[in-house]
């Protein structure tokens, strides 16, 4: 057995304690993060802009940093878009029946006061204590039962209680003319009809000034039963059929040109910009034409590797040849382009190639040259 | 550092005048040592110890290869009715002929592709990715196969090959591409530069054949499919901003990552990947 002399044990205890007290420092470094970056409010902004029909339809619902909503908001109010359109799920705020918690909402809602930006709210979603238990029924995120309406219609009210004066309207449910935004069943318009009259005596009760936008309507040449959507033109004479005319004050419409130039005229075969005309003309026929329309979703992509993309150079100038157009339309108030910008690119090609800025806010020149033309400076993009 | 440069002979001397004086202290300290190698060494990646590529075992045994394949990028990955046709499908199936298997393409949205390479579903990716730094902790990245980049068009007879030549000439790019980016950087770095700019990649390819340009800086898809009508024209062969194209594989099948990239390199010596890119992109 190998015995040590005293000074080697010694000097060996030594270096043990070094080597303990030099990983010890390692490993306290090692947990250090950086903190937080500090979010200061500052001074309260306007929007410049030559052209309050911009909007942007943001994507703040899953964004978990302060910083990040607020440098959202900067770069929307200096892109000069006035509106923007921002998700508030249900089930974020109400996570258990009848208790709120408004903190996101409220962090998005004075984030973008101080950048002087009107919001739309959409409302959606549904929390799970509104939905079948599993066990039952398999149901996805937008599946609402009938006997739950009322629970929407009451956290709508809840909404615009808090919110009412500070918005610019709220947006009953997403595009309910798809299976897929309605709970994976087939559309239907009398139930949607519903949910937007219990939604419509709620948000009015606590706010009569409250704008109440219906439809929200998916652009869709399904027929009327398919397993998929309904064709949003039929969906809204449907709606109007059952009585749809007086629960809302404005109509939502999403309306994407895809590969046609925004001129291309309406058709009822084809997706494209003009499709939008075809909703106006049905508000007409029920005599509902004093009402406008508000287009919360629209725009190209430059996707380079989709068939229904188009080349950067058209995706600018026929986004800007639709805010032309849109401007025009007196019974149009805004045009909300889908999107301005996304948490994470990565999970999602097709949305980011629609947005405005890359998720690390790298600026597009798609939003160079709508601020260009929101400011009434020179298109920097012009062919 | 040169201080105990300086220091090593000093060093080695006192450790040799320690070992004397210690001999079995030194013996256990070598043998820790030599234990401490030899269990690094036999935890390696394919040592008995180590992680073995279950994959490339599988690959072997069963004569099969999965690769993942977005068919929605006509002329990499299109889906007709017959089967899954491009350069990507025809490159999945040259690799798996060159490996002694078959290949069975699986289709998905790009969105699915790293969840189908993640969760084993597929061995590979084949879908005009690009390196993503984010996922190299598990993603093994092949060399390219296909460079997608902006590319330097112009005359035959005044060849471009450098944006460098460009300096007081003017070139054209298509609009708010990623060459017209590029432009606009060169544009600070030279002297003069005018750039023309286009609604498309043709638009500005045809400036160079009429002259209103000295060359036009495109993508390398649109310049490959609009030469072969254009014999007056010439694309570089160099790009000058690169966009590869490059296989994903988990980091952890080792095996299969080493014969895949022996398969790529071979499949580009000997022309084939050649033959197949001009297959799809002449236009």
């Amino acid at each position: 057995m190998m015995r040590l002399t005293r000074p080697v044990q010694r000097k060996a205890l030594a270096h043990l304690l070094r080597v303990s007290g030099l990983l010890f420092v390692v490993g306290a470094l090692a947990t250090l993060r950086p903190a937080p970056p500090r979010v200061v409010m500052g001074p309260p902004h306007t929007v410049q802009t030559v052209n309050p029909t911009v909007c942007v339809h943001t994507r703040l619902t899953d964004e978990v940093e302060e910083w990040k909503i607020q440098r959202t908001l900067q770069m929307v109010r200096e892109m000069g878009a006035a509106t923007i359109v921002e998700f508030f799920p249900w089930p974020y705020a109400e996570r258990e029946r009848g208790s709120y918690d408004w903190a996101h909402a409220d962090r998005i809602i004075q984030h973008a006061e101080n950048q002087g930006l009107t919001v739309i709210a959409r409302l959606g979603l549904v929390p799970a204590w509104a939905r079948p238990p599993v066990h039952e029924k398999v149901t996805t995120l937008t599946y609402l039962p009938a006997d739950h309406f009322d629970d929407f219609a009451r956290y709508v009210g809840a909404f615009v209680a808090r919110y009412g004066d500070r918005i610019g309207g709220v947006i009953i449910w997403n595009e309910p003319n798809l299976s897929y935004e309605w709970g994976d069943r087939s559309p239907d318009p009398a139930a949607y009809t519903e949910l937007l009259r219990l939604s419509y005596q709620a948000a009015h009760a606590v706010n009569p000034n409250i704008v109440v936008l219906g439809g929200a309507l998916a652009p869709t040449n399904e027929p009327e039963g398919s397993g998929s959507g309904m064709n949003e033109v039929r969906f809204l004479e449907r709606m109007y059929e059952a009585g749809a005319a007086p629960y809302f004050d404005a109509l939502a419409a999403h309306t994407y040109g895809f590969t046609h130039a925004p001129a291309d005229p309406p058709d009822p075969q084809t997706i494209n910009f003009r499709r939008v005309e075809l909703l106006r003309a049905v508000m007409v026929r029920y005599g509902d034409g004093a009402k406008p329309i508000t287009i919360t979703e629209s725009g190209w992509s430059d996707d380079p590797r989709w068939t229904r993309a188009v080349r950067p150079g058209q995706r600018i100038a026929y986004t800007l040849a639709a805010l032309d157009m849109a401007t025009a339309w007196p019974w149009a108030d805004h045009l909300c382009l889908w999107q301005f910008r996304q948490p994470s690119d990565f999970h999602n090609r097709r949305d980011a190639y629609y947005a405005l800025v890359s998720s690390d806010f790298f600026a597009k020149p798609i939003y160079e040259a709508v601020q260009a033309y929101a400011r009434g400076w020179e298109n920097p993009y012009a062919p | 550092m040169s201080h105990w440069i300086a220091r090593a002979p000093s060093l080695l001397r006192d450790c040799r005048r320690r070992a004397r004086r210690h001999p079995r202290l030194a013996l256990a300290a070598l043998l820790v040592i030599a234990a401490a190698l030899a269990a690094w060494r036999l935890t390696q990646p394919g040592a008995p110890f180590g992680p073995q590529d279950s994959t490339w075992r599988r690959v072997q045994i069963n004569g099969d290869l999965y690769v993942g394949l977005d068919p929605s990028y006509p002329p990499f990955a299109e889906w007709t009715p017959e089967q899954i046709v491009g350069i990507e499908a025809d490159l999945a199936r040259e690799i798996g002929r060159r490996l002694g298997v078959e290949t069975h393409i699986l289709i998905m949205g790009y969105d699915s592709l790293y969840d189908a390479l993640y969760t084993g579903n597929v061995d590979m990716l084949i879908a005009g990715l690009h390196p993503d730094s984010t996922l190299t902790h598990w993603v093994y990245y092949s060399q390219p196969y296909f460079d997608a980049g902006q590319v330097l068009v112009s005359p035959r007879e005044e060849p471009v090959s450098d944006m460098r030549a460009l300096d007081g000439k003017s070139v054209a790019v298509e609009v708010a591409s990623s060459g017209d980016a590029a432009a606009r950087r060169w544009a600070r770095r030279l002297r003069a530069l005018t750039i023309e700019r286009h609604l498309l990649p043709q638009d500005a390819m045809r400036a160079v054949e009429e002259g209103q340009a000295a060359a036009a800086l495109v993508d390398t898809v649109s310049a490959r499919l609009y030469l072969p009508a254009h014999p007056r024209l010439v694309m570089a062969a160099e790009t000058t901003v690169a966009e590869p194209y490059v296989i994903a594989m988990r980091r952890g099948d080792f095996r299969l990552t080493a014969h895949v990239e022996r398969a790529l390199k071979a499949i580009k010596a000997d022309g084939a990947l050649d033959e197949i890119i001009a297959h799809w992109l002449s236009g």
